[in-house]
């Protein structure tokens, strides 16, 4: 799997072609980490940041903020507080669908999604 | 929660009770002719495909993706019926649900139109187990116009014959659960007594789907039973139903779109059967005044071309089978 970092500084870099508003500077400064910190990550010199930060960067780069903390090894804490309810039931529930193909796991978990009408 | 289900629309309120819940699909079904004639029920010929709308690329109208819900392809003169189903998961009562049903957000049950939640006078919902289906627009005690699909933006729709708009289409859905105390006591009374992975580039112009009147039939929109305080007004699901041109489906989709099915009056000459129910002692509710003013698909000079109707063959001497349930069938097409 490709690294935290090396997978963010590609999304950047894919829409800095389009925006000025994606270079490591001004990036850096909406999720509020010094530049220098960013570049960093970006190189995996250092570990990924914390979960707020990991999902102000998801925000910006408008990913899926649950895969960036996956790929930083990280569980957000709603979902940790949902485990820590029912360690057992939620563990056997995630043990059972682990080897499940994506369309078995998607019509237990898949809600029809309502919208603006 | 809504979930979609082998086309099949389930609406569950598990918090209430695990039967708390109604099952919804849409059967393609037999065009009634508009020959002044009120006709028996027509046939299920099998369940128009469901997607979930957010899958699909829908080109210069990707923002009806906003509305969320789901897609179901219909070629324009496509017949539909809903057919509703209690959740049965145990051996307790039918779980009583209100379902408010709209077309262009216009209510098919009291003309009204939409809001977002039930109203008692004039009733503008229907209430399951005991309405099974519901075919059409409640144009009058114990007669309904036929769901049928038109293009919008050209003038057929009840929508826009009501509002003089064409801007909503589709179909709406919202259901409200009975309250669990209410439901309840309806158990403790029977004791005594004894239901993407892959996205299509759409170039082509989408065009939207709304349902019309058409022809018209014998259906009972049946009185709500129970008292209105017994609805849970707090809790309510609901779900928008985007309905492609059938033209269409194969470009948004990749998948091929149902078949238009064969005409009345060929499926009464093979001797197949029509239906009629009985409701028992129900009570059907009055036609809406405002539905009893619309005209039939048939009659509407459209903004753009010919009208689509084609002519009405006639319907001779129909074999008519008494039914507390409709046959669902597919049909040999």
């Amino acid at each position: 799997m490709q690294g935290f970092g090396t997978y963010v500084r590609a999304q950047r870099e894919r829409l800095s072609k389009d925006s000025k508003d994606f270079s490591v500077r001004k990036v850096a400064m909406k999720i509020g980490v010094e530049p220098a910190f960013l570049s960093k990550v970006e190189r995996e010199v250092v570990p990924p940041p914390s979960e707020g930060k990991i999902i102000a960067l998801s925000e910006v780069l408008g990913e899926d903020q649950d895969v960036l903390l996956a790929m930083a090894g990280k569980v957000s804490s709603d979902l940790l507080k949902v485990i820590r309810d029912r360690p057992v039931l939620f563990a056997e529930l995630i043990r059972k669908l682990k080897t499940e193909p994506d369309h078995a796991v998607l019509r237990i978990v898949r809600e029809v999604k309502d919208g603006e009408w | 929660m809504i979930y979609l289900e082998d086309d099949c629309l389930e609406i569950r309120f598990p918090e209430l009770h695990r039967n708390a819940g109604v099952s919804i699909n849409f059967q393609r079904t037999l065009r009634l002719p508009d020959d002044g004639e009120i006709h028996h029920l027509p046939p299920g010929l099998g369940k128009f495909p469901l997607r979930h709308i957010e899958d699909f690329d829908l080109g210069k109208r990707n923002e009806l993706k906003k509305r969320g819900g789901l897609i179901m392809p219909m070629f324009q003169a496509d017949a539909l019926w809903m057919y509703f189903n209690s959740m049965q998961e145990t051996g307790d009562e039918d779980y009583p649900v209100a379902i408010k049903i709209g077309t262009g957000k216009v209510c098919a049950v009291s003309g009204e139109e939409w809001s977002q939640t039930l109203n008692r006078d004039p009733q503008d919902y229907i209430v399951v187990p005991d309405q099974p289906w519901i075919d059409g627009y409640n144009v009058s005690k114990g007669t309904v116009r036929q769901f049928v699909a038109a293009p919008l933006g050209q003038g057929y729709t009840a929508e826009e014959q009501l509002t003089g708009k064409a801007s909503v289409g589709g179909i709406q859905i919202q259901a409200f659960p009975m309250k669990r105390e209410y439901y309840d006591r309806i158990n403790q009374k029977e004791d005594l007594k004894d239901s993407m992975d892959m996205a299509f580039c759409f170039d082509a112009e989408f065009s939207e789907m709304g349902l019309a009147p058409g022809g018209s039939m014998k259906q009972e929109i049946y009185d709500d039973p129970h008292d209105f305080e017994v609805w849970d007004l707090r809790k309510s699901e609901r779900c928008f139903v985007t309905i492609a041109n059938a033209d269409q489906w194969m470009g948004v989709t990749g998948e091929e779109p149902p078949i238009s099915p064969f005409t009345a009056h060929e499926y009464t000459n093979q001797g197949l059967p029509w239906f009629d129910y009985y409701g028992g002692d129900k009570v059907a509710i009055a036609g809406a005044k405002r539905l009893g003013k619309l005209k039939s698909a048939k009659h509407i000079k459209p903004t753009q071309g010919e009208n689509f109707w084609e002519d009405d063959l006639p319907i001779n001497n129909p074999k008519v089978v008494w039914t507390n349930k409709k046959e669902v069938n597919a049909g040999e097409w």
